[in-house]
């Protein structure tokens, strides 16, 4: 791992560790950077990647370990300090503030336009007119504004978190060519992707992360998919074997949910599909292909301004998410913290869904505590800190955002991304769980952001891009590969 | 049993806190954050105890009759801002309401008094419910509609003042009694009882009922709330109702305890209904709090005003300290609660 | 590649045409504000027998508390937070001016007027601290010292009375007795303060940080601007302009008033101001200028209301019944917005 000298390393940080609260972000990271070199850094869903990244940027301060640029130690404990230290940073998200124009962004960060727009300009981009609000510019566009903005400060180590995921193959082109003009002038690279693809495309070294820990430094060479993804995800690996099952499309029944053409502003963009009982039905896509708002939409929480939505062949515009529950179409959401009652206790939480209706305001719910009792049983909920829910670990905070309807009852069970950011043992329970349902006669929508999770759960697969389902996969010719190509519309223009 | 992939073990977070209460900062911090109540307890003994010291006669039955006097209006006053601040609301239009509430209880009294009651008391809840639909149906901030509301019933009340309420100035001897009379030998306060009523329900509604339930959810989290089905305007035109309704009781108790109703009846008891909901450890944010604390906090604020007075403290040095004591508690509460 | 070409349409608009549809569009609220006030005037001109220079210099000069407390109140919440001690810190300076300023000469008079606004400031500053510091929500640091300010203005000036100077009464109002038809200092005590202010909040580096704190923290953050200074800094102006409000409100009256009630009725006006303004509490949103208009027109109703025959008490009535009204449409529009956004 560390073959290299250790002087010879531009960054070096040796077992940084951050917790927020009960939950540990990083147990004990080691990462050292080359100078001229492009480094990944990979892992899993809350691995700690961003975690380290945002230390590293001075963002959040690490609660252990050492940091140390080309030898030195460094205090991390204001974004200057990064900066003054030679790590410039393109975070996660963009880093500019959408209420301002982009001339007024510039200004507020002192930076110098003419510099940003000179990277711009070397990259290629057509320069946005600086007067303009930045929320009112699209997302690539915001993305490589803060590339060119971190670039202008000239950073030793350039980290860019996920930059690639929201811009089209030739502005990642333009991306790639930067990295590498870094790498030409002796400077580095550290770089955060979820395509490995582009990980074997420009990358010289690899460390990978898993559960807060770094657990390998390789050199990713042609071909070399499976041992990274075994790095990230270690032994218990989901597989296609684990749920898979023969489709039995007689076992489908009625259509319960029926999306025609519906359109919201410019995300959806008339997007259309059918859930019947007793299936689940996939849906993927890259970041931001409208898919939170299809789910916002058919939950009854956002409105739609086109199109139609049928709940068991009857029409509805909801006007709250109680219109479409009460015709048994609920959603888990994609946020833990929008399904839960951080501060009330297990049992409150569990019954939040039972009291939605006035009549029930007067008297709890009779069977409140058996519906409850029940609940916990059926999906293991540790009950030790039962309390207050926040102090649940992640995986029991997701089972009772699952929970919550399973004690209200549903028939219609809406699912953003529920197994984000926890353990693969409560994964397979969610995904028996979510088995269990539909053989139950529920329908399940099902929206995973791991393209490698759809096959395994799901009858059918969805593919959305730019606010539409633009393709239906089975899921037995859905490998990683196959669904990333027609999550990036590349399906009908393929060669 | 699961296994985590977030080694965090909630409990032995617990255990660990629990454990390492090191210093008294610690514990104290513990403390507050487990049992405030007990807390509260202790300061309120405290504060009796040092009131007797300052003025001697304080520490008999009278005083303590005193204190109960004061505290009830006050208690139920708090009792509505206790249930709004639960849904991160809050209601500047109580002492406008509650004066509201005195006047019709005036104006109609020829109507008899169980019926003038009554309507004063339906003035109260439907004032509140308007605030309600303003700040669940039409969503203008709560400071915004409870402060129009307040300045509003003050522009009719000044306007009226000369001309239809001038009747409506005296107060029922029956309402009297209830504000400012007692019974076992003149000890115990029916003011007090009405407190007692007011606060057993709220106590039992808050911890088992559905609504009570919503209120705590809807102020922990809206969102989750409202994706669970709950209709939000729902709750809130409930709740500014009930908060109209505690206002006007304690309107009425108060008429009935200075024997006359004019417009600024009320005006002292807005600051003292907020600060003793906020001492007895409601967050202004919702989520958290009980209203036993708020009655704690109101009895508190009534020794407290007490001891003010017998040190001849005026008026307005008392507002300077029951606005501190907002802050300073509100601070302390945070915390003591925070990260854990 | 056949991705989007559309996202990528940023078209710098350069032809002018282009630009100034979008200065329009931008500025749209604030623009149609000042039309609104434009119309309330012209409703008032016809409304009385003789419209002119009188009524210019009463309107200008009457409204300057409001506008200077509507300017404080935008501060606070374009930068994600509210002030609800605004109003009663504005009775604070008016109670403690009219104090020290009864019987002195112009000069001492224009002293006593910096020191109340520079302690004005102060005061807010520490509030700023305190919330920065304790991390509780403005509203619970503000509500408290809503009384605590109170308390104070009550403490030094227990009943209205005190006085100030012909000539700090000039200086703001154009007329040494507070009356006359000398419309142009008025004028200019609104325009200029206005000015500097909006020129600060969209021009200098600090001015911009509040900005930002309010639209977005997390991006404010990484933009290495230091939250808790901006915080700061926004309660400390908003405190100055308090100051220089509780100081108009004296030239006006020539007394000050440390009534309860004015801190509340100001602190409506405030709010409401702010929001009619267009700018939107949660923060980020909005301009200053667009909130004078705004507490202009909500002094305006009262001669308007008065000329069509209205007695005072009523019109505080119908003030606060077009207040929730105005609040209400603006209240469901923001939402609806917000739902679809």
């Amino acid at each position: 791992m560390s073959e290299a000298a250790p002087q010879a390393d531009l960054l070096r940080t040796e077992e940084v560790a951050k917790r927020y609260g009960s939950v540990v972000a990083l147990r004990s990271a080691s990462l050292a950077v080359a100078p001229g070199e492009i480094h990944a850094l990979l892992g899993a869903n809350g691995a700690g990647k961003s975690t380290l990244v945002k230390i590293l940027a001075g963002v959040v301060g690490a609660d252990a370990g050492k940091v140390a640029v080309h030898g030195a130690p460094v205090e991390l404990r204001r974004p200057l300090d990064a900066l003054g230290a030679g790590l410039g940073t393109v975070f996660q998200d963009p880093a500019l503030v959408p209420d301002l124009s982009v001339e007024q962004n510039f200004r507020l960060t002192g930076v110098p336009a003419e510099r940003v727009l000179g990277w711009l300009a070397r990259m290629e981009v057509e320069v946005p007119d600086l007067d303009r609000l930045v929320k009112h510019l699209p997302l690539p566009i915001l993305r490589l504004l803060d590339l060119a903005r971190a670039l202008a400060h000239e950073p030793e180590l350039l980290m860019l978190d996920e930059i690639t995921a929201a811009l089209p193959g030739d502005y990642v082109e333009t991306v790639f060519g930067v990295m590498r003009e870094w790498r030409a002038e002796g400077r580095s690279v550290l770089f955060i992707t979820h395509r490995l693809g582009e990980v074997l495309e420009v990358c010289d070294r690899a460390t990978v992360l898993r559960d807060g820990a770094d657990v390998a430094t390789l050199t990713p060479s042609e071909g070399d998919e499976h041992t990274l993804v075994e790095a990230m995800l270690g032994e218990g690996a989901p597989t296609r074997t684990q749920g898979a099952r023969e489709p039995d499309p007689e076992a489908r029944g009625p259509v319960v949910l029926e999306a025609r053409e519906l359109a919201a502003r410019d995300v959806l963009k008339g997007c259309s599909l059918e859930l019947r009982a007793g299936e689940i039905l996939g849906v993927v896509g890259l970041e931001g292909q409208g898919q939170e708002r299809l789910f916002d939409v058919l939950s009854g929480d956002r409105p739609f301004d086109g199109g139609e939505l049928r709940v068991e062949g009857q029409r509805v515009k909801p006007r709250s998410p109680f219109d479409m529950i009460r015709r048994g179409v609920v959603l888990v959401p994609a946020d833990r913290l929008h399904a839960l009652l951080p501060q009330r206790s297990l049992r409150e939480n569990l019954a939040s869904a039972l009291y939605n209706r006035v009549r029930r305001w007067l008297t709890p719910v009779r069977g409140e505590r058996s519906a409850v009792a029940q609940t916990v049983e059926r999906l293991e909920i540790d009950t030790r800190a039962q309390r207050q829910v926040r102090r649940l670990s992640g995986g029991n905070q997701q089972k009772v955002a699952v929970g919550r309807w399973l004690a209200a009852g549903f028939r219609t069970l809406l699912c953003f991304d529920p197994t984000r950011g926890i353990d693969i043992g409560t994964k397979e329970q969610l995904y028996r769980l979510l088995r269990e349902l539909a053989d139950d006669g529920a329908a399940i929508l099902y929206y995973a952001s791991e393209f490698t999770e759809a096959p395994v759960i799901c009858d059918r697969i969805l593919v959305v891009y730019d606010g539409a389902v633009i393709a239906e996969l089975d899921p037995a010719e859905a490998d990683e590969a196959t669904l990333l190509n027609a999550a990036h519309g590349l399906e009908e223009h393929a060669t | 049993m699961s296994v985590d992939s977030e080694p965090q073990a909630p409990q032995q977070a617990e255990q660990g806190d629990a454990g390492a209460a090191f210093g008294v900062t610690a514990r104290l911090r513990l403390l507050i954050a487990e049992r405030p109540i007990l807390v509260l307890l202790v300061v309120l003994a405290l504060l009796i105890a040092l009131t007797g010291a300052i003025e001697p006669r304080y520490l008999s039955l009278r005083g303590l009759r005193n204190t109960l006097l004061l505290a009830a209006p006050m208690g139920i006053m708090a009792a509505g801002q206790t249930v709004l601040m639960l849904t991160r609301g809050i209601d500047l239009s109580v002492a406008m309401v509650a004066t509201a509430a005195a006047y019709v209880v005036g104006f109609q009294a020829g109507a008899g008094v169980g019926t003038a009651l009554l309507l004063g008391l339906l003035t109260g809840a439907a004032l509140g419910a308007v605030n309600g639909i303003g700040v669940g149906v039409f969503r203008v901030h709560p400071l915004i509609m409870t402060l129009a509301m307040s300045s509003i019933l003050l522009g009719l009340f000044s306007q009226w003042a000369q001309t239809v309420l001038l009747g409506a100035t005296s107060v029922d001897p029956f309402v009297r009694l209830l504000g400012a009379g007692a019974f076992l030998g003149n000890l115990l306060p029916y003011n007090t009882l009405v407190w007692a009523g007011v606060a057993v329900v709220l106590i039992v509604g808050l911890r088992s009922s559905g609504l009570g339930r919503m209120i705590y959810a809807l102020g922990d989290n809206p969102v989750a709330t409202r994706l669970a089905g709950v209709r939000e305007w729902q709750v809130l035109i409930v709740v500014y109702a009930l908060s109209g309704f505690f206002a006007a009781l304690a309107g009425v108790l108060i008429a009935g305890q200075t024997g006359a109703v004019d417009l600024r009846l009320a005006q002292e008891f807005l600051l003292p209904s907020i600060a003793a909901a906020v001492i007895g450890g409601t967050s202004l944010f919702g989520g958290m709090g009980s209203y036993s604390g708020t009655i704690l906090g109101a009895l508190i604020l009534s020794v407290l005003n007490t001891m003010m007075v017998f040190l001849n403290a005026p008026q307005a040095l008392r507002q300077v300290v029951f606005g501190g004591i907002v802050i300073a508690l509100a601070w302390l509460y945070a915390a003591a609660t925070r990260d854990r | 590649m056949t991705t989007a070409t559309d996202e990528r349409a940023t078209s710098p608009a350069t032809t002018p045409g282009a630009r100034l549809q979008r200065w329009l569009r931008r500025h749209g609220w604030t623009i149609g504000v000042w039309l609104l006030l434009l119309a309330f005037i012209l409703w008032y001109a016809t409304l009385i027998p003789a419209f002119g220079e009188f009524q210019i210099a009463s309107i200008a000069r009457n409204s300057l508390p409001t506008v200077y407390l509507a300017l404080a109140q935008s501060v606070v919440v374009i930068a994600g937070g509210i002030d609800l001690g605004i109003g009663a810190l504005m009775v604070l300076a008016n109670s403690a001016s009219a104090l020290l300023m009864e019987d002195q000469s112009f000069a001492m008079t224009l002293v006593i007027a910096v020191g109340v606004v520079l302690g004005a400031a102060f005061l807010n500053a520490l509030v700023g601290l305190v919330i920065a510091v304790s991390e509780i929500p403005d509203v619970v640091v503000t509500l408290g010292m809503l009384f605590v300010y109170s308390g104070l203005a009550l403490l030094v000036l227990p009943s209205p009375g005190g006085g100030t100077s012909p000539g700090l009464r000039f200086l703001f109002t154009g007329s040494e007795t507070g009356v006359g038809t000398n419309y142009w200092m008025p004028i200019l005590m609104l325009a200029l303060p206005t000015a500097l202010l909006a020129w600060w909040m969209t021009r200098s580096r600090r001015g911009l940080s509040l900005y930002a704190i309010g639209s977005d923290l997390g991006a404010a953050y990484l933009s290495g601007v230091s939250i808790r200074r901006a915080k700061v800094v926004s309660y400390a102006v908003a405190g100055g302009f308090a100051g220089l409000a509780g100081i108009a409100l004296t030239t006006l009256a020539n007394s000050g008033d440390p009534r309860f009630i004015n801190a509340l009725n100001a602190l409506l006006a405030s709010l409401a101001a702010v929001v009619l303004g267009g700018i939107v509490l949660g923060g980020g949103v909005g301009s200053v200028v667009g909130a004078v208009a705004a507490g202009i027109i909500l002094f305006t109703l009262n001669p308007i209301l008065t000329a069509m025959g209205i007695d005072p008490n009523t019109t505080q009535v119908v003030r606060g019944v077009l207040i929730v009204l105005v609040m209400m449409v603006a209240g469901l529009l923001e939402w609806r917005r917000r739902r679809a956004e």
